[in-house]
């Protein structure tokens, strides 16, 4: 290129004529600052992954499946940790709505983010120290009320801010719903056990066998501690309000759950078992009644189709394969037997409405069938037992009341988890409690040290289109299929169903994450750049930088950034990066410039010089 | 004796003959007006190279030029960008008298667009007029973005150049006309390739008055 009639400063002259220092070279890009060339500048800006939006408690999926993929296990056990108390439990348990969400699900198939997520809680358990350490203490008191997923989730978060904290526990054993919910060939009680055990290594003390309302009362909570978490669950099953429901050998869902989960169950099933209710907690229970020595196991929903079911497909697949039957479009109006169960008045019926919870109608013009059984297990739902808390704290529909920071009124307390979500239109799940114990806490936090509180929703930018990432990038690749028992072994047994990842898997699964609109340092950037306009000072997120008064705007990085965290950013948006050009291409007083001043003093000189 | 400076910046390459045909068409004018008038490309400025800056130059003047041999204009008295971006990058504004105009081919408004404009207070008006969008142009306006990626601008540049200001430099040679009265309307209307473009320039300018008093 021609640099003919522009000034070269002195401090970029070269020993040899025509020889420029090269872009790369030191100062060589100072000679040529063509960053003004630019209309659009690439920005790193991270955008949500439509996984980490989707959990309950907003992990950082996308963060910790990088650091699986590169092997760094112990960082991702405590990237998971920063959000999620028990993250052995929730691998098992979980819902999982973030494989819902998972933009690989528009592509192939969905990332198992579960099972990676229980290697890594696995990987916890073995450890002998967890990662996660308790605050400075600050001497302040908390009281959690339950020890479920909210109240375990809260106090942990409390702890780690240095808070005192007293789990009330009314049940023999803490866990709450984890243990008296969740089926052992699920969540094996000793996964439970050790997460407890951690809570504990924590500070916090667990009292079991004290009961809100009988134990202690409202003013002494009031009085005894700084602040107050209420979680305590929805713990009372509803009713099908059917006739003859007193009878012997008719069970409620949770409490027959609950009390093999406790140890404590004295329920011993005839061969011929039918559940009401098609949810997650009535397929737990046909599950755990074959282990319980059920023969044939029916389950009698009023859905006309198990896709209107309202619970985890996969779990309803398993519980398919296991033998148990499906009866659509009924409902059971009474209970027939004499003092004792011996068969159901089942029905026609459907719901009035779209959603599962509407009204129910019953088409009475047909005949009733008759459906023999030896017992009947309700799982419709469960509602909140409250009546130890004041009347203006509760919603019609039998939950606490909050406002949007999950505080109480004007009061030191807060409540967190299914109480206070019921009837709210988020699914009462593990993950939601804990990410509502976790909100909670840091609440309770910035109110104790007179902060401003935080709503629980905050709007951001989820990346769920496709278009905006390059995804030449990543070839289609079948998702890891975690080991099962096979349905004719497991049956019988309190076995875990589902196996756990090797390392190996879990490091392969992990590698098919897109890290959607998120920077996961893939270097590509850096090496596809035409320019040295990209340096990197580790292999990082976020430690790229880019050379703004070199960079062209060749939108060739943002083309290529196969997860879209770059963006292309119009120039005028930004008042930085000016840089007024004072070398080659710009206007200087060159060689021209020296011609103009010669011509204006043309006329003064001496006529023997011209 | 009146005398007036022009100097367009422009992009090497994609917006290359905009910027001629913005100052051959007002020298033209000029002549036709009969004035003295001069229009050049510059060459020292690389414009072979996509999206390097590139000048070009006019003046008028009513009485003979005397500087006809200098190629850079010293002191332009009007300054059009044809590209916002180059708001940014250069001194345009060096050596221009009080009372100059800015005329900047943009989306955004002389209010905002001011804070980019080194030494301000030498002009007497700031002009915006958001030229790619009245002359419809697919590249400037709906694709700004992909200005770096664009290779291939001088596809068609062969049956374009048999029309003067065919597309975004019409509203911009309007923007020039009707704020500074370098020449007059009716005689560069006629030789304006996209006459609708031009007439809308007319009615849509955003004028910001900074220093009038000087002019």
């Amino acid at each position: 290129m021609s640099t003919k009639g522009t000034r070269i400063p002195d401090w970029l002259t070269v020993p040899f004529a025509g020889i420029t220092p090269a872009p790369s070279q030191e100062k060589g890009q100072d000679l040529f600052p063509t960053g003004n060339w630019r209309a659009i500048r690439p920005v790193y800006r991270d955008k949500m992954p439509p996984c980490n939006n989707a959990c309950g408690t907003n992990e950082k999926i996308q963060g910790y499946l990088d650091l699986v993929k590169r092997g760094k296990y112990l960082d991702a056990y405590a990237l998971i940790k920063e959000d999620m108390p028990f993250p052995s439990v929730t691998g098992r348990v979980c819902y999982h709505p973030c494989e819902q969400a998972c933009n690989r699900g528009q592509y192939d198939e969905a990332i198992s983010i579960r099972a990676v997520e229980r290697f890594l809680g696995d990987l916890g358990q073995t450890l002998a120290r967890d990662v996660v350490k308790a605050g400075p203490p600050n001497g302040k008191k908390v009281a959690v009320v339950g020890s479920g997923p909210a109240g375990h989730s809260a106090a942990y978060q409390l702890a780690r801010l240095g808070y005192q904290v007293t789990i009330l526990e009314k049940s023999p054993k803490a866990g709450g719903l984890n243990r008296g919910g969740i089926p052992d060939w699920v969540l094996p009680q000793h996964v439970l056990d050790r997460e407890i055990e951690r809570l504990v290594q924590l500070g916090v003390t667990i009292k079991t066998n004290v009961e809100v309302g009988k134990d202690v009362t409202w003013d002494e909570l009031k009085k005894n501690y700084d602040a107050c978490v209420l979680a305590v669950g929805l713990t009372e099953p509803n009713s099908v309000r059917a006739e003859g429901e007193n009878k012997d050998g008719v069970i409620y869902g949770l409490p027959f759950l609950r009390d093999i989960g406790m140890g404590t169950s004295k329920v011993e099933l005839g061969p011929r078992v039918a559940i009401i209710g098609g949810g997650n907690t009535a397929i737990d229970c046909a599950r755990e009644a074959l282990r319980q020595g059920a023969v044939e196991v029916a389950m009698i929903t009023v859905e006309a189709h198990p896709q209107e079911m309202p619970c985890v497909p996969e779990d309803l697949h398993d519980m398919l394969e296991e033998g148990v039957e499906l009866m659509h479009g009924r409902a059971m109006t009474a209970v027939l037997g004499n003092g004792k169960v011996e068969a159901l008045q089942l029905f026609p019926a459907r719901f009035s409405g779209a959603i599962n919870a509407s009204p129910i109608i019953v088409n009475r013009e047909v005949p009733a069938e008759r459906f023999a059984v030896d017992n009947v297990i309700i799982a419709v739902g469960q509602h909140a037992s409250l009546g130890w808390l004041p009347a203006e704290f509760k919603t019609e529909r039998g939950a606490i009341k909050v406002d949007q920071f999950g505080r109480i009124g004007n009061t030191n307390f807060f409540a967190a988890g299914d109480v206070v979500q019921l009837g709210s239109g988020q699914p009462l799940m593990v993950v939601n409690a804990v990410g509502d114990g976790k909100r909670v806490a840091f609440n309770l936090d910035k109110m104790l040290r007179g902060e401003p509180l935080q709503p629980r929703k905050v709007p951001v930018d989820v990346i769920v289109d496709l278009n905006r990432m390059n995804m030449t990038y990543f070839p289609h690749f079948p998702r890891i299929k975690q080991a099962m028992l096979t349905p004719a072994s497991r049956r019988r047994t309190q076995q875990e169903v589902i196996l756990g990842y090797s390392e190996e898997q879990a490091s392969d699964e992990a590698s098919r994450c897109f890290s959607c609109g998120t920077c996961n340092a893939c270097d590509n950037c850096y090496l596809v750049c035409p320019e040295p306009c990209i340096v990197r000072s580790a292999r990082s997120n976020g430690l790229y930088k880019i050379l703004v008064d070199y960079c062209k705007g060749c939108r060739v990085c943002i083309e290529e950034c196969p997860t879209g965290c770059l963006e292309g950013v119009p120039e005028l948006d930004f008042d930085t990066g000016v840089v007024r050009m004072d070398t080659a291409f710009a206007i200087t007083p060159g060689l021209h410039g020296r011609q103009a001043q010669e011509l204006e003093n043309f006329a003064n000189r001496p006529a023997k010089q011209i | 004796m009146s005398y007036t400076e022009l100097t367009v910046w422009t992009r090497g390459i994609i917006m290359d003959k905009e910027g001629r045909d913005i100052v051959n068409s007002i020298a033209a004018s000029a002549r036709l007006e009969g004035k003295f008038s001069q229009a050049m490309e510059n060459y020292v400025d690389n414009p072979d190279r996509t999206n390097a800056p590139t000048r070009k130059y006019c003046r008028v003047s009513e009485s003979v030029l005397e500087n006809e041999l200098t190629y850079e204009n010293e002191k332009p008295n009007i300054v059009v960008l044809v590209e916002q971006t180059m708001v940014k990058g250069w001194d345009y504004m060096r050596g221009m008298p009080p009372g100059g105009t800015l005329v900047i081919n943009t989306q955004y408004s002389p209010e905002y667009m001011i804070r980019f404009v080194p030494g301000p207070e030498r002009l007497a008006q700031l002009v915006c007029v958001d030229a790619a969008r009245l002359a419809d142009h697919k590249w400037l306006y709906y694709r700004l973005g992909e200005l770096g990626l664009d290779r291939l601008s001088t596809e068609g540049a062969a049956e374009r150049s048999k029309t003067i200001a065919p597309d975004i430099a019409a509203p911009l040679i309007a923007a020039i006309v009707k704020t500074t009265g370098i020449v007059k309307r009716e005689t560069i209307e006629p030789m304006i390739g996209y006459k609708k473009a031009f007439q809308l320039a007319l009615q849509e300018l955003h004028v910001l008055p900074i220093n009038p008093v000087a002019a």
